[in-house]
């Protein structure tokens, strides 16, 4: 059994983020601005190697 | 000769030095005031700040309780397969430091940074560190900076989100170092005034593979596990995210009452300084005038 989106290549936690960001604009207006509100993340990502900030090859979106 | 000498000069040094030290303590009215508006000012700024993280702390508590089924789920798990590490392959781990990027909050963030550099003095070859907030990363920099595989900043400024957590995760699952335990290390929150270092342990899917126990389970196969994996290891980033986040904020409120209540002492005594010296500066000038008229007389 092989998920679609498995051979996508995209992860479980990514599969679930997507539906989670269609279900929450699928709700009613009034109750969409709360929910709007865990839609979003800000944390950012530096790689390190050998003790140094790397640059990252590619910039993944989840 | 020499003795007698030296033994005249010592009280003079000594004097001297008395001398010096008294015009240093004895500061001028003007030096003490500023000081003391100072302190006051740093009074009011950890005054407000206790009020702002008492505010933010209350949220996080309350979401703390939402998210506690996250981490207790997800750990059900790894307790109830019994997973057994392979003791003859060499482990290699992943440690998982849950700080946040603002300070000024007690020990939350040196506690899990000492805690990690344990971990590190035992075996500094085969652990990799990923770096939740700047604070760790600053923490550990200096002496593990090669261990270190990854940092995630801007945390700690919002309430963690669910999101953030995932984000985190994909980014545990894409470094690409293939780690066959771990531990997230963080600080659970007891209560307001108490938090304590805990860990939680991670494991690869070919070590949760491993496991006797998981024939007890209906229905598994690799793919299903690999995708429980994946979101048990978001569920329990986003569980100690929020533990740590509720214990830092607990732990700033305490550190900021405490440094106003200091603020407040220093305050009393400079101001006890103040009016003293106000005192003898008065004395002083009432003495110069009183004798100066009494010698034109």
């Amino acid at each position: 059994m092989t998920n679609a989106w498995r051979a996508v290549g995209i992860t479980y936690i990514q599969y679930s983020n997507i539906a989670a960001r269609v279900l929450r604009e699928a709700l009613r207006t009034e109750l969409r601005a709360d929910a709007a509100k865990r839609n979003d993340s800000h944390v950012k990502f530096t790689p390190w190697a050998n003790g140094k900030p790397a640059p990252r090859q590619t910039q993944s979106e989840s | 000769m020499m003795m007698q000498r030296s033994m005249l000069l010592l009280p003079l040094a000594v004097e001297a030095t008395m001398h010096a030290q008294q015009q240093r303590g004895m500061a001028t009215l003007q030096s003490i005031s500023i000081r003391l508006k100072s302190v006051k000012n740093i009074q009011k700024i950890t005054q407000s700040m206790k009020m702002v993280s008492a505010a933010k702390y209350a949220r996080a508590e309350r979401d703390l309780k939402a998210a506690r089924p996250y981490g207790i789920g997800a750990q059900q798990f790894f307790e109830k397969t019994e997973i057994q590490v392979d003791e003859k392959a060499e482990p290699k781990k992943l440690l998982i430091a849950m700080t946040s990027d603002r300070g000024l909050c007690g020990a939350v963030h040196t506690g899990v940074a000492r805690h990690i550099r344990n971990e590190l003095a035992k075996d500094d070859v085969n652990t990799k560190i990923f770096c939740v907030g700047d604070k760790s990363r600053s923490i550990l920099a200096r002496l593990y900076g090669k261990n270190i595989l990854m940092v995630a900043n801007e945390v700690g400024r919002l309430p963690p989100t669910f999101l953030d957590a995932s984000r985190i995760a994909h980014e545990v699952l894409q470094t690409g170092y293939e780690y066959s335990e771990g531990q997230i290390v963080y600080n659970k929150f007891n209560s307001v005034v108490s938090y304590s270092l805990s860990q939680l342990p991670i494991y690869s899917g070919a070590t949760v593979e491993k496991s006797e126990k998981l024939a007890v389970f209906d229905s598994l196969d690799a793919d299903v596990i690999q995708s429980y994996l994946e979101f048990s290891l978001a569920s329990l980033i986003f569980y100690t995210m929020k533990e740590g986040a509720c214990s830092e904020q607990s732990s700033r409120m305490t550190a900021m009452d405490n440094a106003s209540k200091n603020a407040g002492e220093m305050i009393e005594k400079l101001t006890l300084i103040f009016n003293r010296t106000r005192q003898a500066v008065i004395t002083r000038e009432l003495i110069e005038i009183i004798s100066g008229a009494s010698a034109l007389e």
